[in-house]
This record gives structure tokens, C-alpha cells and sequence, in this order.
């Protein structure tokens, strides 16, 4: 009687092994579990420049593959991610704290408890205390420190009023002793936990950032880690004085960042990170064809660049080199922006026009064809909704190639379209400037775009510019359109989205990344020097309120209802490609794992022979 | 004693009076190479005036027109020389032939409008500093040379990159602006051109106002402008007509390196520089992007130095050959 139920048990139990294995594997998108090893470099070229918004300082810096890097290799925050890919990837854990608490009060209250042993690395070398998440928050509020998402943390009590230089702390943080912080907000925020997973919310000790004050960027060079590595000569910065201080010697700023396993670092503390490889160095490089080149030849591991379309074909294609290419979602869309306030765009019917008429398939083509994204229907990716709109294509051509005779259908009525012709025939269509940039697909999309736009009367004088987001993020320069833009949520949820890009009230005079200026007021347009329509343009801030204060499913579903609203009443946008993460690694690479959270390499998560 | 004249065959040699034209053609007509250089700068020329609508109107592809559907493989490679597309498509997909004849038309007018225009300040301030001297020559000499002593590359990144962030390009006074483009282009080279072909002139001015029949002109009750545009200019031609047609190719190879940076001409308008900017990417798979433009510039290039080393040995009697 016992035998059969034991030979049940153990093909159960094979079975079970064989589920986890395969699960796991599924997950981390990766080589053989037994191909890991600790130890050796993992080297991680870089096209053209680091390219950080804030060099790489938590408290400002913006860029998603500085959040990877941050993320896993630097910074521990409250709570954190699994630093996988796809959905297992953006589910929150805690990380400094000891449990992912449930908020109280409402939803108004988060109580965390810090777990022992979590210590900043040298050379602070003590125990990080709920003080330390105190600094870093108020680093982020004080407008003088280089915040750039400070608008996330708003809700917490008595945000506004430090930041404003009306009260010495911020009065919804409290810190009762030196393991409890406590955080009252003054409205329920579904995705608070997220944003205080994010880099700017690490503690940070205040011995070292005192001496950064309203320096913005300049903390990084001496960056205080609390996560498996720490900058390469951090240990031997003299803090007993600010005037002391020096840049640690791995972070130039400009051509390497190279980090070395935290002394300080207690793994038993930390459930995620693995910290395979014993240095990561991040080497800048001007060309990409040499930054794939050496990684084929083994002298790099992998790459922050773009990829040549022939290597990309070759590793996408070749059985041999299939086993280094590596995609992943990216959650990111990429977009024709429209200036509500600036003609021709000024109309819905001519920007309900461009989507009909933009060559969806031809601009995607030009990065590199389906192999690089999956063609964008709507504004936020299909995934963090996960996949309800996959059928929602309210501009729908055949093939996704555009269509004149839809175009001009919605064309009419317009203004700017003498005698419902269809066509864009006033003045004001003609020679619409156009801002590009320098990168290599950049030619091909204005290519794209100029012949599109022509069949509907649009022609575009365009200046390229070598980085043209500062010129589209400053809304004085007028900008009625660009192919430039792309973004990527900050984290797992679609406010991530819509609060950054369409809320009116972010709006600001440099840096805006609300590029369409939706929901831009007349009183705005005349304090930011916006010269052009700015009478009725529509807004969306009550309906982003409404959804910010919801927790999922209706959250979900609220910015569902959004997206389908932006892009039918609104329509500050072509979208055209939710772009995959692509990347190729060199035979050195045992095992490759993507972070979700970032949409970068998983770089504490990635083993090398 | 009267000395008989000498005789051939009883023939009294006739002394032929030719033109200093004459002369220079004389000379010029027997250097092959530098006629060669003459004959395919003339085939340029037309190739700039009726090569793209010509190239267009024959394979029936417009000159921004995109063929992706046929000329770019599903990765985005572009697919070489056809039957009906002659030297391939860019990274664009666009007819590749058809771009590199209306290339020629941009590249031949920003070598020979940035030439011309730095050669006539050139002259002017090279004139004025090497007559005048003194003040008037320290300053204009001083400023050539800051001119020189500035990194061009940098300074140009700089100026199209100002020029180029807003709708009315750079503001000069009022309405006067230089739009970003050919126009843009064009300046930048004149900005960072003019003070060789000064410093050239300047060098000959000073040699020249001291020569007898300058000397005799002002004896004479001739103005200082007379000199300068009587004397002194007539006498510079020649250098002046030698060192242009080098600065020609040097120019199309300014604007082929500012469009290779992404700084030159928009990318809509063809030029050789931007075709080659565009091939970069394609390098190791796509040589036709590379050969094609590639050797349209060279060619014009090794024919304008051609042409300049001709006339520079017709021009200078002194020259060896």
C-alpha cells in the first residue's frame, strides 16, 4: 500500500521540479541555472555618452538605465522588485523594510518597520536608521537639490510646505525610533509603494549629502551605497570634513562608472539581489559598431546602445548567435508628438488626420522591423494593462501602412480645410516646423513623415538638432510637432504615463515632458512665453485625479477609459511602436536576466565565466 | 661694325606678340590632367544643374520618395544596385542614384558660394590690411587669426546647433537671420574660410604696393582705390583663381564632414556629406552607400585640385613643371 502512494509522491515531486525549473527558466529568460557562478567582470559598453539627467544622483536623475544600475546595484529602498522580467519583475517586495506593509488609516498611513544589518557601505560604515529615508526625501522636496519626480511623493503631508521653505521637515514623515518611519498622506494612493521603490527614495546618509546641498549631480561621485556594490574607491573618500570630500575614483562622469563588491553588504538582508560578478564596469564608447564588435569578440559583455540593423538581423537570425539575443517588453512607447496649442495642430481633425495617415510600419521599419516592437495602437503599452486594450485601434489602417482616404475623411470639418476638401490647404499647414534629431533612424522617420503628411497638404520645414529634447521640453520654443519622443514608465502602473505627460498642471518652463501642452491654460501660455492657441485646449486633469486615488481593478480600468479618451478627444499624439528591450551579450555571459522595474540588464542577477 | 642678323634658311625669325591669355592657355592646354579636371568639372556642372530631375524622370523615382516595400530588407537593411535602382537605396529607402545626382547640385553650390563668398572677404581684408598696414592691418590680421586659432569643428557644432532650436534660426538684426540649412552651412564655412585667402592676399598686397608701377601710379596723383583695384587686384588673379579652386573641394569636404555629423544640410535635402553620414550605419553591409557618394566626391575633388595645380603652373611662369 505504501509503495504506489511513495512512487506517487516521487514522480509528483519530479514533476514539480521539472515545473520549477522550467518556470524559472521562463522567467529569467535565461541560461541553464548550473551555468552561474560568482565572480569575474561583467563590462557593459555605452554608445556615445552616459546621457543622465542628473549624473546619475538618486535624488534627480531620470533615466532608465541609470535606474537599473541604481536599482541593482547601488540602491536598496523600502521596498523593491524581484528584478525579473515581465510581470513577476514589477510585483513590489520588501527590500530594507522587513514586510511590504499594508496601508491604514483609509489608505492614508504606511507604517515600515527596517530590518537589522542593512549598513551603508564605506565610508559611512553604520546601520541605516529611518533617518536616513527622512534625508533622501527631503533632498528630493528641496526644489534646490535637482529633483525631477519630486511630483510623486506630493501626497505625503506637509510635502509642499517643506518644499515651499514653509516648515523645517515634511510633517507626514515621522520617525518614531530609529527602526519605524511612518508616512501619512493626504489622499489614498494606490501605487504609493511604488514610488517609494524608486531610486530617489534610498536612504541616504546625511554626513555626506549635507555637503551637497543645492549641488544637484554632484552627490554622485561619492554616492554611499547600501546595496551589494559601491563606487570603486569610495572607501577611500575622506568624509571628516566636507572640504575633505573628493570623487570617488570608479565615476568620472563622462567614461566610466565602475562599482566593486560593498564590504558592508549583508546578504541574509537582502531576498533578491544574487551579486554574481565581484565589478561591473560601464565604459563609454562613441561607436556602436565597435561596441558590438568588441562584444563579439568577448572584450565587452553587453551594451546601453543602439544596435545596427545588421547585427541585429545577424543575431536575431543566426542559430548559433540566438543563444546571446535577449528581448524583453519594454513598456515604452514611442510617439509623434502634437502641440495643442500651435496650427495646424491646434485642431483635433488634423491630428485625428495624422493618425490615419502616418505609415505606422514604415516608421518601425526603420528601427529595425517587427524584431524591434510591436506597433502602437494607443498611448500606454498594451502590457500594463495587461493586454485589455490589445484589440482597442481606434485610428486602424490596412497593414498599419496609413491611409489618405481615412485621413482626409477625418480631415474634414477642419479649419484649416477649405471647403471639406479633406486636405490641409491653409497657410499655416505648409512648412510646419518639424523637430528632429541626429540619431541614425531619425532621416528615415522625417522621410516617413514628410511624405505621409504631404498627401493630407501638411509640409514641414525640419531642423535637426543634436539632442532636440531640451529644445521639445521647452514649451516657449513653440515645437508643433516632433517624431522625437519616447517614454517609459517609471514604474508598473499607467499613471506613470499620464501624470508626467498630460497633466496641465506639470507644465513648466524647461525640462516639460508634457510636450502636447494638455490641459495648458491661457494664464500658463502667458507666464511660460507660449506663443499660440491657447484658448480651450483640452485637459484631463480631473480624470487623472479621479484615477490617481483608485486601487486596481478600477485603477486599471480607469486609465483604460483615459487612454481611450485621450486618443479620441484629445489625440495629442501618433503613437507608433511599443519598443522591445533588445540585447546581445558575448560568450562571457553564463547567465543574462532582465529587471522590469527598469527594463534594463538585471545586472546584479547576470553571472560571467 | 653693324652685326648681320642671324638666319635660319635664309628666314628672318618673327617675333609673335601673344596675350597674357594667350600665354596662360599655351601653357595650360599641354597639362592633360589639369584639362581632365576642366572637362569633369564641366560634366558636374551639368550633372548639378539636370542630374536629379534627369535621374528622377528616367527611373521614375522622386527624390524623397521611400521604397521600403522593395528596397529594404525586414530588418530595415537597405537592398543594393537593381535594375531599376541603379546604385541601390539609401538607409532610407530611396532611390540611392537618384539622391547622389541632386547631391552633386548641393555639394557644388555650398563649394562654390562658401568659396566665392570667403574669397571676396578674403580679398577685401587682405587688400585693405596689406595696403593700409599699420592699425588697420594689425586688427584685421589679429581678427583673421583669432579666426584661425578657434576649433572649427566645435564652433560650427555650436553655431548650427543654436541656429537650429527654434523656427527663425539665428537672429542676426531685426529681420535678417540665418535659417538653418544650406544657408547656415554655407556661413559657417565662409566664417572659418576667409581668413586664409586674407592672410594669402594680405602677403601678395604687401609685396605688390611696393613694386615700381605702383610706385609710378601714385606718382601719377593716383587714389588709394585706384591702386588697390587698378594695381594691386589685376595682380592677384592668378593666385587668387589657384587658391579658389582648391578651397572648393575643401569646402564640399566641410560640408561633407558637417552633414556627416548630422549638422549640415536638412535631411530631406540630398547631399553627397549626408549620404555618407547615412552610410555609417550600414557600413559592412551596404557598400554601395559608401562607394557611390563616395566617389562622386572624390572624383569632384581630385578634379578641382587638378584644375587648380593646372592653373596655378599656366598662371605662375616661375612654377617648374
Amino acid at each position: 500500500m505504501k509503495k504506489p502512494f511513495g512512487r506517487l509522491v516521487a514522480l509528483a515531486g519530479v514533476v514539480a521540479a521539472i515545473v520549477v525549473a522550467t518556470a524559472a527558466g521562463a522567467t529569467a529568460h535565461s541560461n541553464k541555472a548550473s551555468s552561474i557562478k560568482s565572480g569575474g567582470t561583467l563590462n557593459v559598453g555605452w554608445e556615445q555618452s552616459f546621457g543622465f539627467t542628473d549624473n546619475m544622483d538618486p535624488t534627480g536623475e531620470y533615466l532608465g538605465d541609470a535606474f537599473g544600475i541604481l536599482d541593482n546595484l547601488l540602491v536598496r529602498t523600502l521596498v523593491g522588485y524581484t528584478h525579473n522580467a515581465d510581470g513577476p519583475g514589477n510585483a513590489i517586495v520588501a527590500d530594507i523594510a522587513t514586510t511590504v506593509p499594508k496601508p491604514t488609516n483609509g489608505g492614508l498611513t504606511y507604517t515600515f518597520k527596517i530590518k537589522q544589518g542593512v549598513k551603508f557601505s564605506p565610508p559611512v560604515n553604520r546601520q541605516v536608521t529611518s533617518a536616513d529615508f527622512v534625508t533622501a526625501l527631503e533632498r528630493e522636496a528641496n526644489p534646490k537639490d535637482g529633483a525631477q519626480y519630486a511630483f510623486y511623493y506630493k501626497p505625503i503631508k506637509g510635502w509642499d510646505a517643506y518644499a515651499a521653505g514653509k516648515a523645517k521637515s515634511i510633517s507626514g514623515i515621522k520617525t518614531p525610533d530609529a527602526s519605524t518611519i511612518v508616512f501619512t498622506l493626504t489622499t489614498p494612493t494606490g501605487d504609493f509603494l511604488k514610488r517609494l521603490a524608486m531610486p530617489a527614495a534610498g536612504p541616504m546618509p546625511v554626513e555626506v549629502t549635507k555637503c551637497f546641498e543645492g549641488q544637484p549631480g554632484k552627490y554622485t561621485a561619492d554616492l554611499i551605497s547600501t546595496a551589494g556594490y559601491m563606487i570603486k574607491g569610495i572607501d577611500e573618500v575622506d568624509i571628516s570634513s566636507c572640504a575633505n570630500i573628493k570623487p570617488a575614483a570608479g565615476y568620472d562622469g563622462q567614461t566610466i562608472l565602475d562599482v566593486v563588491r560593498n564590504p558592508n553588504y549583508v546578504k541574509s538582508t537582502d531576498p533578491t539581489r544574487k551579486n554574481y560578478v565581484d565589478e561591473v564596469k560601464f565604459m563609454v564608447n562613441a561607436s556602436n559598431v565597435d561596441i558590438y564588435n568588441k562584444i563579439e569578440s568577448g572584450q565587452l559583455d553587453m551594451a546601453t546602445s543602439s544596435i545596427p540593423p545588421a547585427v541585429l538581423k545577424k543575431y536575431a537570425t543566426s542559430s548559433s548567435k540566438k543563444q546571446y539575443f535577449h528581448q524583453n517588453s519594454g513598456d515604452r512607447t514611442w510617439y509623434i508628438t502634437m502641440n495643442l496649442t500651435q496650427a495646424p495642430f491646434d485642431d483635433i481633425h488634423v491630428r485625428r488626420a495624422m493618425n490615419y495617415i502616418v505609415d505606422k510600419d514604415a516608421l518601425r521599419q526603420g528601427w529595425g522591423g517587427p524584431t524591434v516592437g510591436d506597433i502602437a495602437n494607443h498611448l500606454v503599452p498594451d502590457a500594463l494593462f495587461g493586454g485589455q486594450l490589445k484589440s482597442y485601434n481606434p485610428y486602424k489602417t490596412p497593414g498599419n501602412h496609413g491611409s489618405a482616404a481615412l485621413a482626409m475623411k477625418a480631415m474634414k470639418g477642419s479649419k484649416y480645410s477649405t471647403g471639406n476638401s479633406g486636405m490641409c490647404d491653409a497657410a499655416a499647414c505648409k512648412n510646419v516646423l518639424l523637430v528632429s534629431d541626429t540619431r541614425g533612424v531619425d532621416p528615415g522617420m522625417v522621410a516617413t513623415l514628410q511624405q505621409d503628411a504631404k498627401k493630407i497638404g501638411i509640409t514641414f520645414k525640419v531642423r535637426q538638432i543634436n539632442g532636440a529634447y531640451p529644445t521639445i521640453q521647452t514649451p516657449s520654443k513653440n515645437v508643433p510637432i516632433s517624431e522625437r519622443p519616447g517614454w517609459g514608465k517609471d514604474y508598473a502602473d499607467a499613471l506613470t504615463f499620464f501624470l508626467p505627460l498630460f497633466d496641465g498642471r506639470t507644465i513648466i518652463a524647461n525640462g516639460n515632458t508634457n510636450y502636447s501642452l494638455v490641459g495648458v491654460t491661457p494664464a500658463q501660455c502667458k507666464t511660460l512665453k507660449i506663443g499660440g492657441n491657447c484658448t480651450g485646449v483640452p485637459s484631463v486633469d480631473t480624470q487623472l485625479d479621479k484615477c490617481s486615488v483608485q486601487i486596481d481593478p478600477a485603477r486599471t480600468t480607469c486609465y483604460e477609459n483615459l487612454d481611450k479618451y485621450l486618443m479620441t478627444n484629445v489625440v495629442p499624439w501618433v503613437p507608433w511602436m511599443w519598443s522591445k528591450v533588445t540585447r546581445i551579450t558575448s560568450s562571457n555571459v553564463t547567465h543574462y536576466q532582465f529587471d522590469q522595474f527598469a527594463t534594463t540588464p538585471a545586472y546584479a542577477m547576470i553571472s560571467v565565466k | 661694325m653693324t652685326a648681320a642678323p642671324t638666319t635660319v634658311g635664309g628666314v628672318a625669325p618673327q617675333t609673335v606678340t601673344r596675350s597674357g591669355f594667350e600665354l596662360f592657355w599655351l601653357r595650360f592646354k599641354e597639362d592633360r590632367a589639369a584639362l581632365l579636371g576642366a572637362g569633369t568639372i564641366g560634366v558636374l556642372i551639368v550633372i548639378a544643374i539636370f542630374g536629379g530631375p534627369i535621374a528622377s524622370a528616367v527611373t521614375g523615382h522622386p527624390n524623397t520618395e521611400q521604397y521600403q516595400q522593395i528596397m529594404q530588407d525586414s530588418f530595415g537593411l537597405p537592398k543594393g544596385p537593381t535594375s531599376a535602382f541603379w546604385f541601390g537605396s539609401d538607409g532610407e529607402a530611396r532611390d540611392l542614384f537618384v539622391r547622389t545626382m541632386y547631391g552633386a547640385r548641393t555639394s557644388l553650390i555650398v563649394g562654390v558660394v562658401a568659396s566665392g563668398i570667403a574669397v571676396l572677404i578674403g580679398l577685401v581684408v587682405g587688400m585693405i590690411a596689406g595696403f593700409y598696414r599699420g592699425i588697420v592691418d594689425t586688427i584685421l590680421s589679429r581678427t583673421g587669426d583669432v579666426m584661425l586659432a578657434m576649433p572649427q569643428l566645435l564652433i560650427s557644432i555650436g553655431i548650427v546647433a543654436a541656429c537650429s532650436s527654434n523656427k527663425n534660426g539665428c537672429v542676426i538684426a531685426g529681420p535678417i537671420a540665418i535659417q538653418p540649412g544650406l544657408a547656415l552651412v554655407i556661413a559657417v564655412i565662409v566664417i572659418f574660410s576667409w581668413p586664409y585667402i586674407a592672410r594669402l592676399v594680405r602677403g601678395f598686397t604687401l609685396s605688390i604696393r611696393e613694386k615700381e608701377f605702383v610706385e609710378a601710379s601714385r606718382s601719377l596723383g593716383a587714389s588709394d582705390t585706384r591702386i588697390i583695384f587698378r594695381e594691386i587686384l589685376p595682380n592677384l588673379s592668378g593666385p587668387i583663381i589657384v587658391y579658389t579652386t582648391l578651397l572648393i573641394p575643401q569646402s564640399i569636404l566641410f560640408e561633407a564632414a558637417l552633414s556627416y555629423l548630422g549638422l549640415g544640410v536638412p535631411p530631406d535635402t540630398a547631399s553627397w556629406g549626408g549620404l555618407l553620414n547615412d552610410a555609417q550605419r550600414y557600413y559592412d553591409t551596404a557598400w554601395w552607400l559608401m562607394f557611390f557618394p563616395g566617389l562622386f566626391l572624390v572624383i569632384t575633388t581630385l578634379a578641382f585640385n587638378l584644375l587648380g595645380d593646372g592653373l596655378r603652373d599656366a598662371l605662375d611662369v616661375r612654377a617648374e613643371r
